[in-house]
């Protein structure tokens, strides 16, 4: 599996699309720090793009990935090779290639600028989201057999996820305004792993407002080390379980 | 007649065994007796004082000056107050007080001036009092470098820091106080000055003050209070150059204003409170050069806020820059720096040709559902923002900056 692994991301180490990823991550970020002068600033618009951004490239390279290295992955699978391990060992690289290129592109320019307490957040949550949608996307791609309609599927789980969710949870929010949803809300918008992101980060940035009124919640629900481990935990779920769909309907397709 | 008086006594030398006269001066050193060398004091005397004293209340009735000399320490005991004053230009400086009795029923303080003239509290430290310096009915007083230590481990059995009732023209300069219930108290003050004075991690207010007219407030801190600042039912404030950070909480308010008139509140800073300023029933109010940044809520104007006027302000890196409550807005805002402000300026005077909208789609449906903070920053937000600002349906139209600054105007 480790040697699957190495050579496939060996492979990705050079592929065009990854390190033009890199570059773009590390222009606009520079050039936020560089156009910006107040840092706290630039890092709200960098979080507000690295939220957008990230999980909508992890999930499309991802899903085009897996069709062009399919000749290959049939080439693996006729060896005496376990199915689960050849995708393990594709997962491993592809995530470890992209969340490298994020480190590279977000990371550098972050900790040069703005070290802190932010910027930690802001990387941490962006390697998890990383591999959050890679796996998504793994899922897709073994799932789907047609690569358009496989790329189709990954952009509008890409949609739902970042605009779609928090639209309806606006609308359940406005529908049951006369009810006690207020604990529910919390949970709820945490299901969603760009939410619960966003939230982590806000938490560093605008601890000021929501310390306001809904404080109680969010101090006990993200802001003790239960609740850290809580958020960590979603985010672990976020990984594993479209992965394990991923191997299992992996380990079942007719390649 | 004093003058030479003092000096004929300069020739005149008694040693004692507990102190020592020196010529209008007296120097004490023993745990008791003080009260009783008070009582001997004339008019215009100094006495210095050495070590404990632990005679309980320590009465002071004429004019004299009381020094804190080596380990100067007075002990009330937590019988009562610890000093009281009830004389004109009494001077009490350097001495380290504590000991004042706890009490629901009376307001017992480290220091107590009642109805006298020209008291000089300076220097001192006050720890564990109930009340730490309490003056009442007390003009032309002078408060100056105390240091109020309240107790960390139980802020809410304690008192107000430095507390004033009905003064006139007192002096409140670079004290520091920090775990009372108010750092610094006042209510029917008039004509007083508040200088360069720091409160941090008080229960309550930082600095409270109702009814008190004509005061100025300059260069003071007020740091992490419970809920940060409040002026009430005051007229003709002058709040200049203060800093108020860090006030955080439900109901924390780095300024909250009400029922204020004519108030002047230029360059402060405010930074990281969960709301920078409330106004409310806030008239003719000038607001002018402040700094807000990092806070949750820069300012919440409500509706009943009139003819007041916010210039060349910077609102930077807040949640929200602004709410009201109501379609009226008798406020105005012109030349304001704000950091969401995506205008341009091709007559490059340094404002915007596009006026700014304040107040966000986003802060309305917040206030009226709290729990809508978790989308804050959302992608589905920022457009929802967007079109508001650029079609303005549910935001009051009459809510704008028309000539936004293009730059912080201080730097």
């Amino acid at each position: 599996m480790w040697k699957v692994c190495k050579y496939t991301l060996l492979d990705l180490a050079r592929n065009r699309f990854a390190i033009g990823y890199a570059l773009l991550l590390l222009v606009t970020s520079s050039g936020l720090f560089m156009l910006e002068a107040d840092d706290t600033k630039a890092l709200i618009t960098l979080s507000q793009v690295v939220l957008a951004l990230t999980p909508l490239l992890a999930l499309v390279f991802t899903i085009i990935w897996h069709f062009n290295q399919l000749e290959f992955t049939v080439l693996l699978a006729v060896q005496p090779l376990r199915r689960e391990s050849i995708l393990r060992a594709q997962y491993i690289a592809v995530s470890t290639a992209l969340s490298g290129s994020f480190v590279l592109g977000v990371g550098l320019p972050v900790l040069a600028w703005a070290p802190g307490p932010v910027a930690w957040t802001l990387l941490l949550t962006g390697i998890g989201l990383t591999l959050v949608f890679c796996a998504l996307g793994l899922w897709i791609a073994v799932w789907q057999r047609d690569r358009a309609k496989a790329v189709g599927i990954g952009l509008v789980t890409w949609v739902g996820l970042v605009l779609l969710y928090d639209t309806l949870l606006l609308w359940i929010m406005f529908t049951f305004s006369d009810r006690p949803i207020e604990p529910l809300i919390v949970p709820l918008a945490a299901l969603n792993p760009i939410d619960l992101s966003r939230i982590i980060i806000m938490l560093r940035i605008d601890l000021a407002a929501l310390l306001g009124y809904t404080g109680a919640v969010y101090e006990r629900f993200f802001g003790s080390i239960g609740g850290a481990a809580v958020s960590a935990t979603a985010l672990a779920l976020w990984m594993a379980i479209p992965f394990l769909l991923a191997t299992r309907s992996f380990v079942r397709k007719d390649l | 007649m004093r003058r030479a008086r003092r000096i004929g006594t300069l020739t005149l030398l008694v040693f004692g065994p507990a102190f020592t006269v020196f010529a209008g001066i007296w120097r004490h050193a023993s745990p008791t007796g003080l009260n009783a060398l008070i009582q001997r004091a004339n008019t215009g005397d100094t006495i210095v004082v050495e070590g404990t004293v632990t005679e309980g209340t320590i009465w002071i009735d004429r004019t004299i000056t009381l020094l804190g000399g080596r380990a100067a320490v007075i002990d009330g005991g937590g019988e009562g107050d610890a000093v009281s004053i009830t004389a004109d230009d009494v001077v009490v400086r350097g001495f380290s007080i504590r000991g004042a009795r706890h009490s629901n029923l009376d307001d017992m303080a480290g220091i107590k001036v009642n109805d006298c003239r020209g008291a000089v509290i300076a220097s001192n430290t006050f720890e564990q009092c109930f009340f730490a310096i309490y003056l009442s009915g007390a003009d032309d007083a002078t408060v100056q470098s105390n240091t109020v230590h309240g107790s960390v481990a139980e802020p809410d059995r304690m008192a107000n820091g430095i507390h004033l009732w009905k003064c006139a023209r007192a002096r409140i300069a670079g004290n520091r106080v920090h775990h009372q219930r108010d750092g610094i108290y006042l209510e029917f003050v008039t004509d007083s000055r508040i200088l360069g004075n720091h409160t941090w991690s008080n229960e309550r207010y930082g600095l409270h003050f109702m009814f008190s007219h004509r005061d100025s407030y300059e260069g003071n801190r007020f740091e992490g209070n419970g809920a940060g600042v409040a002026v009430m039912f005051s007229k003709e404030i002058e709040m200049i150059r203060n800093e108020f950070r860090s006030n955080l909480g439900g109901s924390a308010y780095g300024l909250l204003l009400k029922e204020i008139n004519d108030a002047h509140i230029h360059g402060n800073m405010f930074d990281g409170n969960t709301v920078g300023m409330l106004l409310d029933g806030c008239n003719r109010a000038s607001i002018v050069d402040n700094d807000l940044r990092g806070n949750g809520w820069a300012v919440k104007l409500f509706a009943n806020s009139t003819a007041t006027v916010f210039e060349r302000n910077t609102f930077s890196g807040n949640t929200f820059d602004m709410t009201t409550n109501g379609d009226l807005v008798l406020t105005t805002l012109r030349g304001n720096y704000w950091d969401r402000y995506r205008g341009y300026d091709l007559d490059r005077d340094g404002r915007g040709d596009v006026p700014y909208r304040p107040l966000s789609i986003f802060a309305l449906v917040a206030e009226r559902m709290p729990y809508a903070m978790v989308l804050a920053r959302s992608l589905m937000v920022n457009l929802l923002d967007q079109g508001e600002r650029i079609v303005p349906t549910f935001t009051p139209a009459a809510l704008l900056d028309g000539s936004p600054l293009m730059k912080p105007p201080h730097g």
